[in-house]
């Protein structure tokens, strides 16, 4: 996410925005179990040098990092935590087509900026 | 990781040219084919014991019981290895088939199964429309080779009813884990799990093949311990040896 993506929210929106992202991460690689979300920090962080604090500012990374594990089952994680984000900023999840993890968080901030 | 290649393809190359040249010496070939699966199979099992201590968190957990069932499942197919090698070299039974060693492997295929089910179960949603056809479409090719190769030459000319159950539970047990497996390589092809589960996929359709040509060499009354075909049940551990460090490495 660029860094102008996140101009239209305050620094405390941008902070719920960021906190509520890392818990969908979280709890979205839970579906994997505890174990296995353990795993995958520990390899985003010697694979691609990505620390689970830095996932909210570096999301494409995050996602390249997964598929490189995951390859095409990347998407049940991606819609894991898309939904576990929409949920925690009290937004409206819609699948759309054609819409990739990158996108549908886009959309969670900017639903967040015109809700506050 | 390249080390572990290097070592198993020497192991293959090696274990391949001790098979071919069998013929300098008849009287060697059987024991050491007899000692030296059981060795592989164990190997296999110590290779999903890693990753079962690495993703173990706790009973009940997806991760945690998905590699219990593989470990279990192999610990099984081990325990068939090891039975084979107790009929052969304790009570001097030359071809053991079928035997108790049978009931650990066919209940080998239990365990498997469900780890590859609850493996492949979590990540279902990624399989496209196509994905499934061309599982279904593999699934069909190699079911309707299994059939002619074994199933139906075996209707009703086998006179030992216990051997003929053995004969078809092989290759349909084969299939069963294959059905799944293929979901699984399909759902990570492209990502490092993949590598993983290739090599899993490999190491099914070299037992089906192995089991399938077992069955048919016996009932020629061909079979022999050190016979090529151990070699295929040989390349099959080593595969799956492969598949779970792959997967303990990349994940």
């Amino acid at each position: 996410m660029s860094y102008e993506d996140r101009e239209g929210l305050t620094e405390t929106e941008n902070d719920r925005f960021e906190q509520a992202f890392l818990e969908a991460v979280d709890d979205g690689l839970l579906t994997l179990g505890e174990s296995g979300r353990k795993a995958i920090y520990f390899h985003l962080q010697s694979m691609c040098s990505l620390r689970r604090e830095d996932i909210p500012n570096k999301p494409k990374e995050f996602m390249e990092g997964l598929r490189k594990i995951f390859g095409v089952g990347v998407q049940v994680l991606e819609k894991a935590i898309g939904k576990n984000l929409y949920a925690k900023l009290g937004l409206q999840y819609a699948e759309k087509k054609d819409h990739d993890f990158l996108a549908c968080i886009d959309d969670a901030r900017r639903m967040l900026e015109q809700k506050e | 990781m390249l080390a572990i290649y290097k070592a198993s393809l020497i192991l293959l190359v090696g274990l391949t040219l001790v098979f071919v040249f069998q013929g300098f010496y008849p009287d060697l070939i059987g024991p050491f084919s007899n000692a030296v699966s059981p060795l592989i199979a164990g190997l296999a099992v110590a290779s999903s014991v890693l990753p079962l201590k690495k993703y173990w968190h706790k009973i009940g957990e997806r991760f945690s019981i998905i590699w219990f069932f593989f470990t279990a499942g192999l610990a099984f197919w081990f325990l068939g290895e090891a039975g084979w090698a107790v009929y052969t070299f304790v009570l001097n039974v030359e071809v053991p088939y079928p035997s108790i060693a049978d009931v650990f492997w066919l209940i080998g295929y239990i365990p498997l199964f469900i780890g590859f089910y609850l493996y492949v179960r979590i990540f279902a949603t990624a399989l496209t429309r196509k994905a499934l056809i061309v599982s279904l479409a593999v699934t069909i090719i190699l079911a309707f080779s299994v059939s002619v190769a074994v199933i139906i030459p075996l209707m009703g000319t086998e006179p030992d009813l216990i051997t003929m159950v053995v004969d078809v539970a092989y290759p349909l047990s084969d299939l069963s884990l294959f059905c799944v497996s293929i979901l699984g390589l399909l759902i990570f092809f492209g990502g490092n799990l993949g590598k993983s589960w290739a090599f899993i996929n490999g190491a099914i359709i070299l037992n089906t093949f192995a089991d399938v040509l077992f069955s048919y060499v016996t009932k020629q009354g061909t079979y022999y311990a050190g016979h090529p075909v151990d070699l295929l049940f040989i390349y099959a551990y080593m595969f799956l040896l492969l598949a779970f460090h792959v997967h303990v490495n990349e994940l």
